[in-house]
């Protein structure tokens, strides 16, 4: 009995980041686990990254008849219009893994009926959902290891290897500026409960405004303005410039600066948008309703 | 009282039951589950609304990058390989007719997963009717709010890209798309059979979506496939449908030889994915039930 309390004392009196990071790792491995029982799941998982890009180079290959475009080059410098498609998508499926994975953490648990019980331990709310977060980097870093790796193999395309250190950081500043809209998915499943409607509108229109496959200036002006606000859109330049162009990449301290100003604004205002809403769900009695 | 009138030999069974004889398909249940799906989609009318208006995000970054890639000279390109002058025309008509098959996909295919997910799978299940019908019953609601999105997603593509297409050619388009759709029908069940067998809906359909999207001519025309793809592309009731469709709507032009060649091949490919789409489900449906695993997840 000593023991039972002496452990329920320290676990409910668990402090620190470290106590949370362990907790966030067990939610990681967790999610892990729960996907790799599905077989089918690991062969999707391999494959996603290709059949995301195929179509996208199918499209391409019906309006140029070579590896090169002229137009393309033009507006970005570069003129492998394959490298830069490849190059951009292999962030598309970090981007819906942090914003779909993540996002919908909470509707999951809701759905499998664990909700209530998680929200009886003592986690912090925000370690939930990048938890969960820390899985999904894992998930969609390993898919865009793979398929830039298939992009170089099978069709051709070639990365400056010292541009893999700045693009790394690239993908770390916009993993913490995509946290931010997560805590605003988050709370948007929290309040709508079936938002994924919501979720799917929302990652769309940020795919939309960013340079993944084309470059911003082949967008109306009103929507290139509203692509400066986003992250994704300094980012998916920022890391396509580095690894083509490597420490030489042009713009690519300025996008950082851009990519470290929006984090903070994008974390500060998810971050209370998501505890206001917590708060105010629980007040309600709302929060294991479906 | 009723219960004493059919009390007797048959103990408390009523007439419904006594005299029902067990059916390979049921009309009637497929109309029924077709109206109670339709009753629970019209609760949410914005979906169906939403479910035309989204698919612009995803039209909008091939029409974008083909844009730049292209650039003045793409279009040209585009006419020697296509045989069709406007990528923008070709793209949009081709998410048109791409919407059934992604109902047929994610709607026909995760019917009883969705059942599963609102707890209704197994009292669907005890109940003496095929299968099929109810499957059937699905297809034909999912059919309709399909037919809704498609409609609002073509409007809104005209108005933002500036489109237009012939609607003179509205009859013998319709015939097309309710042959594909019907052939769709028998993708469906089999889609749905193997989502008895493997539950997770969401990496199978997934899976499927994409390879069937890619094989597909509906951002390019099939010329740009590899040859083994092509084969396999038409093997689809889509891609047969979205030519045939393409040719009408924006040539104008009817050519009854070519018209009717296709119409055939359609009825073909019907009859190939009824058949094959049944005897998939019902091989999935009799596996699952000797494991155990109907309601499993």
């Amino acid at each position: 009995m000593d023991n039972d309390e002496s452990f329920n004392e320290r676990l409910m009196s668990r402090r620190g980041w470290r106590s949370e990071f362990r907790a966030a790792w067990a939610l990681s491995i967790k999610t892990w686990q729960i996907e790799l029982s599905y077989p089918l799941s690991i062969l999707w998982f391999i494959l996603m990254p290709f059949l995301w890009l195929i179509p996208m180079v199918l499209a391409g290959s019906a309006v140029s008849s070579g590896a090169n475009s002229a137009s393309l080059a033009d507006m970005t410098g570069i003129s492998d219009w394959i490298t830069y498609v490849a190059i951009g998508t292999a962030l598309m499926g970090l981007i819906i893994s942090t914003l779909w994975g993540t996002g919908m953490t909470l509707r999951r648990e809701q759905n499998v009926g664990t909700l209530e019980t998680l929200f009886t331990t003592p986690v912090g709310r925000t370690t939930f959902i990048w938890g969960n977060g820390l899985h999904n980097i894992q998930h969609g870093g390993l898919g865009v290891i793979l398929q830039l790796g298939a992009s170089i193999l099978i069709f051709g395309v070639t990365i400056n290897a010292w541009g893999i250190f700045p693009a790394l950081a690239v993908v770390a500043l916009l993993v913490i500026g995509m946290q931010g809209v997560v805590y605003a998915v988050a709370s948007i499943v929290l309040v709508a409960k079936q938002g994924w409607m919501l979720v799917e509108f929302l990652g769309s229109t940020l795919v939309l405004l960013a340079p993944l496959s084309y470059p911003l200036a082949v967008l109306p002006p009103l929507l290139q303005m509203a692509a400066a606000g986003s992250p994704l859109s300094w980012g998916a330049d920022a890391f396509r410039n580095s690894l083509v162009f490597g420490l030489a990449a042009p713009g690519l301290i300025q996008s950082m600066l851009m990519m470290l100003l929006l984090d903070a604004v994008y974390l500060l205002v998810g971050g209370i948008v998501y505890k206001t809403t917590h708060r105010w769900v629980r007040s309600r009695g709302a929060l294991a309703q479906f | 009282m009723t219960v004493v009138e059919t009390t007797g030999d048959e103990g408390d069974l009523s007439a419904d039951h006594t005299e029902f004889k067990v059916r390979s398909l049921d009309w009637s249940i497929s109309k029924l589950i077709a109206l109670k799906n339709l009753r629970i989609a019209l609760r949410y009318p914005a979906n169906i609304i939403v479910w035309g208006i989204i698919p612009l995000l995803w039209i909008a970054p091939y029409l974008l990058m083909m844009t730049a890639i292209g650039g003045s000279a793409g279009n040209t390109y585009f006419s020697e390989i296509s045989g069709f002058d406007d990528f923008i025309r070709f793209v949009v008509i081709g998410w048109f007719v791409y919407m059934y098959v992604d109902n047929s996909i994610w709607g026909i295919g995760n019917t009883f997963r969705w059942e599963q997910f609102s707890g209704t799978l197994e009292p669907l299940f005890l109940a003496p009717v095929p299968r099929i019908s109810i499957l059937l019953g699905g297809a034909f609601s999912d059919s309709v709010q399909t037919t809704i999105s498609a409609l609002v997603l073509l409007a809104f593509s005209c108005l933002l890209f500036g489109v237009t297409y012939s609607v003179t050619m509205i009859l013998p388009v319709i015939i097309v798309l309710l042959l594909m759709l019907f052939a769709l029908f028998g993708f469906g069940f089999m889609l749905a059979g193997l989502i008895i067998v493997f539950k997770d809906p969401s990496v199978l359909t997934e899976l499927v979506d994409a390879v069937v999207f890619t094989v597909t001519p509906v951002n390019y025309p099939i010329e740009v496939l590899p040859k083994y793809a092509q084969v396999l592309s038409y093997l689809m009731p889509a891609t047969l449908a979205i030519g045939i469709i393409r040719e009408l709507t924006m040539t104008a032009s009817f050519e009854p030889g070519s018209y009717l060649l296709g119409v055939l091949g359609l009825l073909s490919l019907l009859a190939l994915f009824w058949a094959v789409g049944l005897a998939v489900f019902r091989y999935a449906e009799h596996w699952t039930k000797e494991r155990g695993s109907m309601g499993g997840f």
